[in-house]
């Protein structure tokens, strides 16, 4: 032991023999022999000298009796406004406002001090000594003063420097030239190069310099003495260091210096370098015990050593003390350091939270309230094990009460401490998170303790909470407490609580087997534990249950405890009968007995009255709990930590729902579902929705409370048993039924799908209306009415106009899974459409669904997309023709004659079925009411229009050999089409008559006919309504062309010698068809007579057939009637060709056989031929005109703009005027007149006079005119007129109007030059 | 020592997308939901440290008294929950299933092939 004994105090020896100063009884004490009091009393010594100094000391040398005169000043400046010191590390530090203590050496503190005193505690000691002097002789300077300063600077030890204070006044030059003097020579004598030690103050003088002087020598006087005192300490740690692990290593001594060095370092505001020292004597402490928290892996080893050579000699751990369940990781000085020492070393639990309490006071010195949560989680958690593993020694439940207190005592300092927007966000965040942890942290401690006396069914069973609870282990006490003998009525009345206490049926009637908060069953853990009970009993009340693990760390693992739970529950309370009130000791504790006892049990434990009480009653556990759990769940929210800030706010909710809180409990249950939906954690969410829907349920938010259920009928099935859905569904039900104000609107995508039928989209024609049919899935358990179901389109084309509403027919049920429902759908706009959303009603509920499900429900189940669909359920093609009508036949019928005209149908690949035909003749065209319309398939053929009816009908017979013609009557001018013409082209043969009063005029050679072609022009207006409502219309006025079946052209073929005239009739079949003539003859008019015939050709040219297109002629001879009988009205004004003839010819190339001569059964004979009239016109021939103006040639070179030129009229007679009353008066002279464009012409002369003509024929005279043409181009020449002669009597050459050319004029020569 | 593992691969906007309960220990009631609760608190802290680091793996992320949360990030931030190889594993799995054309990203593996492969290696790494 000897060598140990000087082992240990080699170190105290080297200071020693260094300070030349003996320790005295100190330093004999052998370590093994020092006992815990003569420890204490050192310690304590040490704790008071460190508690009564807090910042540097500077001494004051006052030779000159200065002191009282300048402390005032002194002490006004400070702390030390800017001191650079150096820190362990040598590297220069900016301490601000260093706080320096000035003492007189002569001040009680500093002289009572025994000199082994100073140098133990050294940092108490002054840094500087600031010497004041004052002198104002220089004799004395030299005789006196100079002698006795050199006396006291002479210990090197000492930093020192001089401050002169002169006390000369300014405007005494003597005084201040004397001071001055011996100033300089103080200077001479104790500055040195390099080291300035000398200052001047004077007092009556301004001298702003002398304080940064003096500041600066202070702190150079500080920073070498620090420098020496680190460098001493560091010394004798790193020599106490090396022996840490010998068996003589005391702990004590290890840990006096370390602190001192720390303490120093704190009092000089180097905070960092303290916090550096606490922390490896925290390691070194760590590393150097025997308890089993080893730090790291090589101090394990160390540790085992210890124990080897050190067998007993384990730390004490402590925490018996009477408040050491209050955690004092933040009061270093709540408990003397002489309670914590035990032998060499001091008790883990004192120590180490003493510790900590330094540490996180220089972090808040530090302003870094964040390393302080941070440290402080993990000490607690650290701390906490250290607990576990001395649990059994421990009072009941300290480990818990330990770790709520030490968490709040945290949460209170760093809260306080901390300061929004200080630190960076990340350290922010992360501030909050601990902040957040260490509430739920002790919010979980909360509620254990909580459970442990009772309060269990205050708890909620949330997935929180069984979590938390049902993962940790229960208390390992070595005993577990024993009910104190006069508790039967606290029993009693736990009992009754506990009897009162029924579990909250959930809403729905959800049958859930609640989660469990106990990680073993509380009953069988707490009679194991006592001491008395012995296994037999056990198994009595458990059935003998084999293999229960308990107390190992198998604690938490999947056993079944909640069946357990069951079992053992009923049985502890049919088990307590009051009144037979046995002895605890001798039959197992029934749970109302375990609470009571561990009440009791507690109470010994918590000295903290406030904690206590949170204890006392359910209410103040309540709102505790609510304190922490809000806590917890703010301070998540704040560093983002959502899930966790969520899941908190859930429990809050529970609480305020138990309250009747419900708007509250509302709104946070809100919150967790809204977390758990978005991120889709289904089981989770089924936990917490019918927990809102309750809440919302009372509160009467039938919306909500709709919308809640919805959600919940949404969730995976397997969530909920069949029954729950349908109470889901019945209150969905009977909500939307019942008396709501408004109707609620609710989204039921989740719900309700639905999608269009798969294959290809249903194809439309503008303009048509069409079923969709579309699929709807429901997630309804049952079936389902619904008031309304309405679907919208959206146009993939035109997103910005809202889709339009089918609405589907009234009620309709829904069956869970597939329904197809069949939409109505009113003409659409042309496009391409997608389903867009599902509107529908029950009772005074709207619901909407978005969803469109991709397939089957076993995909829709889980997933669902919120895409919009791309696949189009409805295309309606743009406005195309959907039929044509046309005339079949484009050659002309004949007029007046009952004729068919075909109309031909064609349907571009669109059906019509039962197509309605309105027909609407036009003007001078009427329909043969008495046939029917013939209706027939139409081949297109490009053959010609000659084939025949039989042959279409033949080559149609493969395409609908039924029917492809009938008969169909017009009634009210409309016939309906048949079914088999719904598709194929056909051909309507209307019978029309188009009537025309005309008679048909021949022309003749001489009178040329202007056929008009508009006359025989008929229209017929066509109206075909189609489509499946007659919605499609298709108008159509189609031209038919009617005409007389010859054009009649006369001409006088030859003029005989007797008179005869041969008058040829031409006849020009217009019809598109053979024509047969069968008579022809003459009526002829007044003035004319038959030839010699009977005004018939001869008849055996008859039949004369004149094929389509073709002529013929018939000549008749006719002579002109001698003898005209004047005077008497004319009978016939005109002549009549009658031609009786027959028609051969298809209807479906052109005019034909008339309907009604073609008809039935009328015989040959009866048949009513066809006779055309034509009228034709002879007339008499008339005498000769007896003037003629003849226009005489122009000049061969033309005419040319602006050339003069004469123009000349030859006029002569052609016979005799004789009789003639016209020109009766003037008979030799005529009168002309020459009319002439203006513009085009300048006319020189006469343009009117009278110019003599003898009245013999053949006289003639010429008529010339000056005139210049003005315009060039072809232009009318000027005319020359007979105003007073007869139109009828001039012939005219040439006979009509008539165009001349007029050339430009011509261009200059001299402007031309020809190119050769 | 009995084990229990729950394994959950979720999906970007956290939604979980596969689940499996694997582990020798017997099943219990509560266990699945107490796990998926853990499993989402988690989350938390994933997010926090998904962008923090680039390794795909990281152990115990959370730990809940005696169960531990560790995961496994893809590229393409899917987390898995559960330990290294198995892990990997796994993944490579994940990557087959995505690369089924008829599998739509995000949504849930239902592949009954998966489920049983999955639990093949839960058994031989767990």
């Amino acid at each position: 032991m000897a060598s140990n004994e000087d082992g240990v105090f080699d170190r105290w020896e080297v200071i020693n023999r260094k300070i030349k100063i003996d320790l005295g009884s100190y330093q004999k004490i052998p370590s093994s022999a020092i006992s815990t009091a003569q420890m204490a009393n050192y310690l304590a010594q040490f704790q008071t000298i460190k508690n009564s100094c807090d910042r540097i000391v500077a001494a004051v040398e006052d030779v000159s009796d200065l002191w009282p005169t300048v402390k005032e000043l002194f002490e006004q400046h400070q702390p030390l406004k800017r001191a650079v010191l150096t820190n362990k590390t040598r590297n220069p530090v900016l301490v601000e406002n260093l706080p320096v203590e000035f003492i007189l050496t002569t001040d009680a503190r500093l002289r009572s001090r025994f000199p082994h005193e100073q140098y133990l505690y050294w940092f108490r000691e002054p840094y500087a000594t600031i010497v004041l002097v004052t002198c104002e002789d220089l004799d004395e300077f030299k005789n006196i003063l100079k002698p006795r300063l050199k006396l006291i600077v002479q210990n090197d030890e000492k930093e020192w420097f001089i401050v002169f204070v002169s006390k000369a006044h300014p405007s005494n030059d003597q005084a201040t030239k004397n001071a001055k003097k011996v100033y300089a020579k103080l200077e001479v004598d104790f500055s040195s190069k390099k080291r300035e030690r000398c200052c001047k103050l004077d007092i009556h003088g301004p001298d702003a310099n002398f304080w940064e002087d003096l500041e600066l020598k202070i702190t150079e006087c500080i920073r070498n003495t620090l420098e020496r005192r680190v460098q001493f300490y560091e010394d004798e740690i790193r020599k106490l260091t090396e022996q840490r692990f010998m068996p003589i290593w005391n702990f004590c001594n290890f840990f006096i210096l370390k602190e001192s060095l720390a303490f120093i370092f704190e009092i000089a505001h180097l905070h960092e370098d303290a916090l550096r020292e606490y922390d490896e004597l925290e390691l070194c402490y760590l590393e150097t015990g025997s308890f089993p928290t080893p730090v790291s892996l090589s101090s394990i080893s160390v540790a085992l050593t210890i124990h080897v050579n050190m067998p007993g000699k384990q730390r004490e751990f402590g925490g018996f003390d009477s408040e050491d369940d209050q955690a004092a990781l933040l009061k270093p000085g709540s408990k003397p350091l002489t309670q914590m020492v035990h032998d060499d070393s001091f008790r883990e639990f004192d120590f180490r939270q003493y510790l900590f309490a330094c540490q996180s006071r220089l972090l808040f010195k530090l302003n870094r309230p964040f390393e302080v949560s941070s440290r402080g989680y993990s000490f607690v958690i650290s701390f906490a094990k250290a607990l576990t593993f001395h649990e059994s020694v421990l009072p009941f439940c300290l480990r818990e009460v330990w770790v709520l207190t030490a968490c709040l005592a945290l949460l209170d300092a760093t809260a306080s401490h901390h300061h929004d927007g200080v630190v960076a966000p990340d350290i922010e965040k992360e501030f909050y998170r601990l902040q957040g942890d260490l509430y739920s942290l002790s919010r979980l401690k909360f509620m254990r303790l909580g459970y442990l006396i009772g309060y269990g069914t205050d708890i909620e069973k949330s997935p929180l909470n069984s979590a938390c609870l049902s993962m940790l282990p229960w208390p390992k006490p070595a005993v577990w407490p024993s009910l104190p003998p006069d508790a039967s009525s606290e029993v009693l009345e736990k009992e009754k609580t506990l009897l009162q206490a029924t579990s909250r049926t959930k809403h729905f009637g959800i049958q859930r087997k609640p989660l469990p908060l106990e990680p073993s069953v509380l009953l069988r853990v707490a009679n194991r534990r006592r001491a008395s009970l012995s296994t037999g009993n056990i198994s009595e009340i458990f059935d003998g249950r084999p293999g229960f693990t308990e107390g190992s760390g198998l604690e938490a693992s999947p056993r079944t405890p909640s069946s357990l739970k069951v079992q053992a529950a009923p049985m502890s309370r049919t088990n307590s009968s009051p009144g037979n009130f046995e002895s605890p000791l001798d039959r197992p504790m029934r749970l109302a007995e375990i609470f009571v006892a561990a009440e009791h049990a507690l109470r010994l434990t918590i000295s903290d009255h406030d904690l206590l009480k949170t204890l006392s009653s359910v209410q103040d556990f309540e709102h505790k709990y609510l304190n922490l759990t809000k806590g917890a769940a703010e301070n998540y929210h704040r560093s983002w930590w959502k899930r966790h800030g969520v899941v908190l706010d859930g429990e809050i909710a529970a609480v305020c729902f138990k309250h009747g809180k419900y708007d509250l409990a509302a709104n946070s249950y809100e919150k967790v579902c809204a977390l758990y939906a978005g991120e889709r954690w289904q089981d989770l969410l089924a936990e917490v929705l019918p927990n809102l829907a309750e809440c919302q349920k009372i509160l009467n938010d039938q919306a909500g409370y709709m919308s809640s259920c919805v959600r919940l009928l949404s969730l995976d099935k397997s969530l909920f048993s069949s029954k729950e859905r349908q109470a889901f569904q019945s209150e969905v039900v009977n909500i939307a039924h019942s008396e709501m104000k408004n109707p609620v609107p609710l989204d039921v995508s989740s719900l309700i799908t639905f999608s269009g039928n798969t294959g290809p989209p249903l194809q439309l024609s503008d303009g048509d209306p069409g079923n969709l049919s579309v699929t709807v899935w429901s997630g309804f358990p049952d079936d389902i009415t619904l008031d309304s179901l309405s679907l919208t389109l959206v146009a993939t084309n035109n997103t910005d106009e809202g889709g339009q509403a089918l609405k589907s027919s009234a009620a309709t049920v829904l069956k869970p899974g597939r329904n197809t429902i069949t939409f109505d759908l009113p003409p659409q706009k042309p496009g391409s459409y997608v389903l867009g959303v599902v509107t529908g009603q029950i009772g005074r509920l709207r619901f909407r669904s978005h969803s469109f499900s991709k397939g089957g429900p076993g995909e829709t189940d889980d997933f669902m997309s919120y895409e919009k669909p791309t696949r189009p359920i409805l295309k309606v093609a743009k406005p195309r023709a959907l039929v044509d009508l046309s005339a079949a036949v484009s050659s002309a019928l004949l007029i007046n004659e009952a004729q068919w005209i075909g109309v031909i149908v064609r349907p571009i690949n669109y059906s019509l079925k039962g197509a309605i035909l309105h027909i609407d003749t036009g003007p001078g065209l009427k329909i043969e009411d008495s046939y029917g319309i013939e209706m027939e398939s139409y081949m297109e053929t490009d053959c010609d229009a000659g084939a025949t009816k039989a042959e279409v009908s033949v080559e149609d017979s493969h395409v609908s050999p039924k029917r492809d013609s009938e008969v169909l009557n017009l009634c009210e001018g409309k016939i309906v089409f048949s079914e088999w013409a719904s598709n194929v082209s056909s051909i309507l043969w209307v019978p029309v008559r188009a009537l025309s009063e005309k008679l048909a005029r021949g022309s003749s050679s001489v009178t040329p006919l202007k056929q008009d072609i508009l006359e025989g022009m008929r229209t017929v207006a066509l109206k075909l309504e189609f489509g499946v409502h007659h919605n499609q219309i298709f108008e159509r006025t189609i031209a038919a062309h009617f005409t007389d079946p010859f054009d009649v052209t006369t001409r006088v073929a030859n003029k005989c010698n007797d008179g005869t005239l041969v008058l040829q009739v031409m006849l020009h079949s217009l019809v598109k068809a053979n024509l047969i003539v069968l008579d022809a003859w003459l009526d002829l008019q007044d003035g004319f007579v038959h030839g010699k015939s009977d005004g018939r050709p001869t008849s055996t040219f008859f039949p004369l057939v004149v094929s389509p297109g073709s002529r013929a002629a018939v000549v008749f001879s006719i002579s002109i009637e001698k003898t005209m009988p004047s005077g008497k009205d004319l009978q016939l004004p005109e002549s009549i060709l009658n031609i009786k003839y027959e028609i051969h010819g298809d209807r479906a190339a052109g005019a034909h056989n008339p309907v009604d001569a073609a008809d039935h059964s009328v015989a040959d004979a009866e048949r009513r031929d066809l006779v055309f009239k034509s009228a034709i016109v002879l007339q008499r021939p008339v005498l000769d005109p007896c003037l003629t103006v003849g226009f005489l040639p122009l000049p061969s070179d033309g005419l040319r703009v602006g050339k003069l030129i004469t123009m000349q009229w030859r006029v002569e007679r052609l016979k005799e005027l004789k009789g003639s009353e016209s020109v009766e008066k003037q008979h030799d002279e005529v009168l002309y007149e020459v009319n002439a464009n203006s513009e085009n012409w300048m006319i020189a002369g006469r343009k009117r006079g009278y110019v003599s003509l003898s009245e013999e024929q053949g006289s003639r005279v010429v008529i010339s005119i000056l005139c210049v043409p003005l315009v060039a181009g072809y232009v009318r020449p000027p005319q020359l007129g007979l105003p007073n002669v007869e139109e009828a009597n001039v012939s005219s050459n040439p006979p009509g109007p008539h165009l001349v050319c007029v050339l430009p004029p011509l261009l200059s020569s001299s402007y031309c030059v020809p190119v050769k | 020592m009995a084990n229990t593992a729950c394994f959950i691969i979720v999906g970007r906007n956290d939604i979980p997308i596969y689940e499996a309960e694997v582990g020798s220990a017997p099943k219990r009631e509560d266990a699945a939901q107490l796990h998926q609760f853990i499993l989402h608190a988690a989350l938390d802290v994933v997010q926090d440290l998904a962008w923090t680091t680039s390794a795909m793996f990281l152990k115990s992320v959370d730990r809940f008294n005696d169960l531990v949360v560790s995961v496994y990030v893809t590229a393409g931030h899917i987390l898995f929950n559960g330990i290294k190889s198995f892990f990997q594993e796994v993944h490579e799995l994940y990557i087959k299933v995505l690369l089924n054309p008829l599998y739509l990203p995000g949504s849930r593996i239902t592949s009954s092939h998966f489920d049983t492969k999955v639990r093949a290696l839960a058994r031989k790494y767990l």
